[in-house]
């Protein structure tokens, strides 16, 4: 009956206009998604919506493109499933895969890219055991992948599939209730908090208020915290093996019974007060280049994947350098402090003497050690670490006063027997020297034949290069991405290779038959 | 949404709209971010090569000022006869006196330190190093803290031994008396510990009991008669030392020695280190302002401050003849991609 009624009016209308409703994007989302592709991400979209809204959000956040081929992968006439054996979809599915992975592999154009649209009824036969791998295989030489109408569960089945099948690091972020279960699964899980509650926040390992956040979670936070982390645990295996050896060498001296060279008092407070806090400062506050810079340059990212500062060489080499500093202080102590007198008024140095010259090193080795290691000095790193071999000769002195009973050996130590002795200061001097030596010959070498990126980017801020010379600065800003097939910048270069094309065919026809040089040669 | 929620955002806004945390967690604190630039480099060892060479010289010339004379004495206090049976000698009655020169090299300005040394004595020793009690040689109320002295902390049957312990209990007994010419030279026995120990470790109302009295004597009696505070051998040797070759310190000679002078050393050979196989060793010594002689601190400074110049140098070298200009871009090794096109394009429209 209504539709009699509707019939009825509905005709001679004139047509005033169209409205259209956008779902938008949150602000930045584009620019973020193309940072994150310049710094070597990959990006794959896993939606709830129908197939037409998630391709129109793919095209908004260029992750598609005109000029990209688009793969879909669906299950054929949604009438036809009904009837059809299950086995018969699948086969069906599996082609469509095959032939797609068979299109990807013959394209020529290094510059092709594709995006792969599937949609959650197929993605429940594609993540079964027996088709998966080759799914993953299809979707990880795409530029971008799609998944659309997927159900939480599917999410968090595709992000296991990733995660296990290429044996990457897997980042989820999402905002809703059903994105928990990929959040969880994923390695690192992002919530975002917003409209859609605090569910997704609540499961997540990080949350943050908006997307665009990302960037920077990922660019700055991200690469400073892999710096952070590595030269962190690196400095303290050579910490505590540059300290804890030298108590074995003195058990070669003691008949191996036992006896410890330092006061326990000293051994207790090293990791607590003397040698942690420049520690935690190094890890809470360095940062290898500003933040600006690393957004600038996206592509000083891929050194924590690339792992280029955690690989064995680095912690052997550190090893290493605890391994010399123990044997340096070690040898070094025992052979000035022989048996000779140590001062003017002809006292002979006993193991109380010899063990608080000899920590007294360690203290101050390891702590011009770190300072060496920073490159970021604050305030609170200049405290922290000339602090803590400030705090050594303090607890010295008052541990001295103590009365004999709780300071045994070390009572007045400082203030009678080593302070007056010339040879306690020079023994220290020439001791922290030759430690870091070898690490500061290294370093500098290092710099002047084989400088890292982000070494270079010091030096050209250091320099204030980049103040004085903008072409050259946003030059290399340019050249600082990774090739990236997704995010608008790519975009942009597709349209100039397109419009290069175009240029070279017109001016081809140009060309007299007495060849007049085209500009574009 | 839930209450939590609610809760979870409000925090969430009250942090970011709040000025004071928004300041103190965007601070970008004054920073200083040095870079090891050529310069830098160069001037750095050549900094340490200045300061240390010229240390390594002075502290050289230090050890090398200072006259040392040693001589061994253990197997040749021995007489002949008994070189066999060492032990058996040490722990019989027979006559210990023995006599042994020691022939000035140089001229020796006083104060002129006399050192016993021993070698193969494990004084450093776990066992050895925590047989004490200080608090029983600080004050005479203490005398039975005697638990940490097994097994020389109750003489038998006769109360608590004191001072008590190993350390203690195997202090080292062998004399000198010194002479040149036939004129004796006093050694200046006072003064020889640390003013600390005098002070504040041994007690001024604590006197020697029991001593040796545990069955088995290790090494020298004590006068029951003086305080603890007062025995400066006790003293001297109760530091344990840290390395089992050690010297300590038994007494000062206050006149000058003249280069080749002989003096006549006439010494009781009572101390057992026939046991171990440990050396003893008379020992004279002046001082300088670095100590006793070891010529082994001016040599690593010169080593050390050697090794930083001959870096230094050849840094400068490398620098002049590869250089790499500073901040070059194109060292960049991150992926390229030309932007030749793009000038184009504005170029052409």
């Amino acid at each position: 009956m209504l539709e009699l009624v509707a019939d009825m009016m509905e005709k001679d209308l004139i047509l005033i206009g169209a409205t259209a409703v956008e779902d938008k994007l949150q602000k930045g989302v584009p620019q973020c998604i193309d940072k994150l592709a310049q710094a070597g991400l990959k990006i794959w979209v896993l939606t709830g919506d129908k197939m037409e809204t998630a391709i129109n959000i793919g095209f908004s956040c260029s992750l598609l493109r005109q000029g990209m081929k688009q793969i879909c992968i669906t299950v054929m006439n949604s009438d036809a499933v009904a009837q059809e054996s299950k086995q018969a979809v699948k086969e069906n599915i599996s082609m469509q895969i095959t032939n797609a992975s068979q299109m990807v592999k013959l394209e020529k154009d290094p510059h092709a890219a594709f995006a792969l649209i599937i949609d959650g009824k197929t993605l429940s036969y594609a993540l079964e055991d027996d088709m998966k791998h080759q799914f993953l295989a299809l979707a990880v030489v795409c530029a971008s992948v799609i998944c659309c109408r997927v159900s939480p569960k599917q999410k968090a089945l595709v992000t296991r599939l990733v995660k296990e099948g290429t044996g990457k690091t897997t980042l989820a972020i999402g905002d809703g209730a059903n994105d928990v279960g990929m959040i969880q699964e994923a390695d690192i899980g992002v919530g975002i908090s917003g409209v859609e509650g605090m569910q997704a926040v609540m499961a997540s390992d990080f949350s943050i208020s908006q997307f665009r956040f990302l960037e920077r979670l990922l660019v700055v936070h991200g690469h400073w915290c892999y710096k952070r982390i590595a030269q962190m645990i690196c400095y303290f295996f050579y910490k505590n093996i540059a300290f804890g050896l030298t108590l074995f060498y003195f058990e070669a001296f003691t008949a191996f019974s036992g006896q410890s060279v330092y006061n326990d008092w000293y051994m207790l407070l090293f990791n607590v007060i003397l040698t942690s806090l420049p520690v935690i400062s190094l890890g809470v506050f360095e940062q290898d280049v500003s933040s600006e810079v690393c957004l600038q340059f996206p592509a000083l990212y891929q050194q924590g994947p690339k792992n280029l500062f955690f690989d064995w060489y680095r912690i052997l080499g550190w090893m290493g350098n605890g391994l010399y500093t123990s044997l340096v202080i070690f040898i070094l102590n025992i052979m000035i402090f022989y048996n000779q007198a140590f001062r003017a008024e002809g006292q002979t140095a006993d193991m109380a003497a010899m063990g608080a010259t000899m920590f007294s090193c360690i203290i101050t080795a390891v702590n011009c050690q770190i300072a060496l290691t920073m490159s970021h000095f604050t305030w609170i790193q200049h405290l922290f670490v000339w602090g803590s071999v400030t705090t050594w000769y303090l607890f010295l002195l008052l541990f001295g006063m103590l009365p004999p009973y709780y300071s045994e050996d070390a009572h007045k130590i400082l203030v009678e027997a080593l302070g007056p002795a010339p040879i306690y200061w020079c023994t220290i001097l020439l001791v922290t020297v030759a430690c870091n030596l070898p690490y500061l010959a290294h370093i500098s070498f290092q710099r002047c034949f084989n400088p890292m990126d982000h070494h270079i980017i010091q030096e050209i801020k250091y320099y204030k290069k980049d103040v004085e010379d903008q072409h050259m600065w946003r030059r290399e800003r340019s050249k600082a991405r990774q090739e990236t097939k997704i995010g608008f910048t790519a975009r942009v270069d597709a349209k100039i290779r397109q419009l290069k094309g175009k240029l070279q065919r017109r001016s081809s026809t140009l060309i007299l038959p007495n060849c007049m040089p085209s500009p574009c040669q | 949404m839930e209450a939590t929620d609610r809760v979870i955002l409000a925090f969430q806004k009250g942090i970011q709209s709040d000025p004071n945390i928004q300041s103190l967690l965007n601070k970008n604190f004054p920073a200083c971010k040095p870079i090891l630039t050529p310069r830098w480099v160069v001037s750095t060892f050549m900094l340490i090569a200045i300061v240390f060479i010229p240390i390594g010289i002075a502290c050289l010339i230090g050890s090398r000022d200072v006259v040392e004379v040693v001589e061994r004495y253990e197997t040749e206090c021995i007489p002949v006869l008994n070189r066999t049976n060492t032990v058996q000698f040490i722990q019989s009655d027979a006559d210990k006196t023995c006599n042994i020169s020691m022939t000035i090299p140089k001229r020796m300005k006083q104060p002129i330190y006399v050192y016993y040394q021993l070698d193969n004595f494990y004084q450093n020793h776990r066992r050895y190093v925590k047989s004490r009690s200080d608090e029983q040689l600080k004050s005479a109320s203490k005398e039975n803290d005697t638990s940490a002295c097994k097994p020389e902390d109750i003489a038998n049957g006769r109360g608590a031994i004191v001072p008590c312990g190993l350390i203690a209990w195997s202090l080292f007994n062998d004399t000198y008396s010194f002479s040149r010419q036939n004129q004796s030279l006093t050694v200046n026995k006072k003064g020889i510990a640390w003013k600390s120990d005098k002070q504040k470790r041994f007690g001024k109302n604590v006197f020697p009991k029991n001593f040796q009295g545990g069955g088995l004597v290790g090494g020298a009696t004590l006068n029951e008669s003086i305080p603890l505070n007062e025995q400066e051998d006790l003293m001297v040797w109760m530091r344990t030392a840290a390395l089992p070759t050690f010297r300590k310190l038994y007494g000062k000679i206050e006149v000058d020695l003249e280069e080749k002078e002989v003096i006549n050393v006439t010494l009781m050979n009572y101390y057992n280190t026939y046991s171990f196989n440990g050396k003893k060793k008379l020992v004279l010594s002046t001082t300088s302002w670095i100590g006793g002689r070891n010529d082994f601190l001016g040599i690593a400074y010169l080593t050390v401050g050697m090794i930083s110049f001959a870096l230094s140098m050849g840094f400068t070298i490398v620098y002049f003849v590869k250089p790499r200009r500073l901040g070059d871009p194109y060292l960049l090794i991150m992926e390229q991609r030309s932007w030749i096109a793009l000038k184009m394009f504005v170029e052409f429209f």
